[in-house]
């Protein structure tokens, strides 16, 4: 192997030499097997080291694609660990919709990291809860508007329509006798004169507050003092004979 | 003994417990108190307009009379000014309201407008909500000879609202009781 590369070696420098100094070519035995030979070996060499650059270039460009895979890499963790935090940290400033866009995006990035398969697994579970409580929320405000719509059937072409017709016909009456008409007319309805009436005037939850209770015969007078006719029917009580008994208002 | 003493002072604290809770109003709660509370003033402001009607028939001004009476508290007296004078009477609401109805004019129009608070309800030691609302009530009285008196007066009515109780085929009702108390002169002036 030593023998090989010296004589290698010894050949490189004639054939530098020859390039470099035509004059020496010219001072050595000139054959032309002899600078055939030289040629050949010439071109071998000048392959190997074009190869060898060759080689060179593409591990630098191997490394360079390597280096940029792991930065994109890095880049896409944060991203998706900022975006995991925001969902985690939410306070309502983002809908529902969107942070389960946002977790559907991280979790499509297929990352291999433990910490973003424990935000994953921590978001998907707040997520879980949120879903369930608006879905709640969504079914309570569905049975909520169903039961104001049944309310409102009742108030408006049920059987409170006509007792809403009675009282606003009061408060509508142009002079007293009027009025007193309308009065006697709207107490044909009622069980007697007596038949409490309660009017609400907030209710938050279980907390329901009245005005005083008043009876039908004060409340149609304040009707006719007042000459307005501020509230609706929210409930009525009939009895056996379809009188009411008991009157629940509510502000229109 | 040990017992029943440990059972008073539970039943103390459960009412304890439900005044601390009473205390605490919602502000749309708070609110609906308020709108009550000025909605009676309004309601007083037609009855003193129907009572000093002298188109009222007598038997509707004396039936008014005693549904004007349900929205003060016992012992509330009403102050009367006049251009004329320098001192306010201050009478019982029910002498003020029958007075109205005797006044010796011809044609009497009374009306009450910029009607609002100038003193929150607020909660008293005892319970109760106090505040004050400000009225102006523009007053004209026309004689049989053509003589008109018009005052503008500035009055202040001080409004009491506490919560109760009452049950109603057998359901307990909370509701809130407004009544009103004193209405003081703070200002008269001629009108036009």
């Amino acid at each position: 192997m030593g023998t090989v590369f010296a004589e290698s070696h010894t050949k490189f420098s004639e054939f530098l030499l020859l390039f470099i100094n035509p004059l020496t070519m010219m001072k050595n035995s000139f054959s032309p097997a002899r600078l055939k030979h030289r040629l050949s070996f010439g071109m071998m060499l000048l392959l190997a080291v074009t190869i060898g650059a060759g080689l060179s270039s593409c591990n630098s460009q191997k490394k360079l694609a390597k280096k940029k895979a792991e930065q994109e890499l890095a880049e896409k963790t944060a991203k998706a660990k900022a975006d995991l935090l925001a969902i985690l940290n939410d306070d309502g400033k983002m809908t529902l919709e969107e942070k389960e866009f946002k977790l559907a995006a991280v979790k499509r990035m297929n990352l291999d990291n433990q910490e973003i398969k424990d935000l994953i697994g921590q978001a998907e579970e707040k997520l879980n809860r949120e879903r369930a409580a608006l879905e709640k929320k969504k079914e309570e405000d569905r049975l909520q508007r169903e039961k104001e719509a049944r309310e409102r059937e009742m108030r408006e072409s049920g059987p409170y329509r006509n007792i809403n017709l009675a009282l606003d016909a009061v408060g509508n009456a142009s002079d007293i006798s009027t009025a007193n008409m309308k009065i006697r007319e709207a107490l044909v309805n009622f069980a007697g004169d007596d038949v409490p009436v309660l009017i609400l005037i907030s209710k938050e939850g279980e907390d329901s507050d009245y005005d005083k209770p008043t009876t039908i015969r004060k409340y149609l007078e304040f009707l006719k003092d007042q000459k307005k006719s501020p509230n609706k029917v929210l409930n009525a009580v009939f009895d056996a004979n379809g009188k009411i008994k008991e009157l629940e208002l509510i502000k229109k | 003994m040990k017992i029943k003493a440990f059972f008073l002072i539970l039943a103390f604290s459960a009412i304890g417990s439900q005044l601390a809770a009473q205390d605490v109003l919602s502000p749309s709660r708070k609110q609906a108190i308020d709108s009550l509370a000025l909605e009676k003033v309004r309601d007083l402001s037609k009855y003193i307009s129907i009572i000093g009607n002298k188109d009222t028939p007598w038997s509707e001004a004396n039936r008014v009379i005693e549904r004007t009476l349900e929205l003060f508290a016992d012992g509330a007296m009403m102050g009367v000014s006049s251009i004329n004078r320098e001192e306010v009477n201050y009478y019982g609401v029910r002498e003020y309201l029958e007075r109205l109805m005797a006044l010796n004019y011809d044609r009497v129009n009374i009306q009450w407008y910029n009607i609002q608070y100038i003193s929150d309800l607020e909660r008293q030691p005892d319970g109760k909500y106090v505040g004050v609302i400000t009225i102006y009530q523009r007053f004209e009285g026309v004689t049989k000879e053509g003589l008109k008196y018009v005052d503008v007066t500035k009055k202040d009515v001080t409004v009491y609202v506490e919560r109760k109780t009452t049950q109603i085929s057998g359901r307990i009702i909370g509701f809130w009781d407004v009544m009103l108390g004193d209405i003081r002169v703070t200002e008269t002036k001629p009108g036009n």
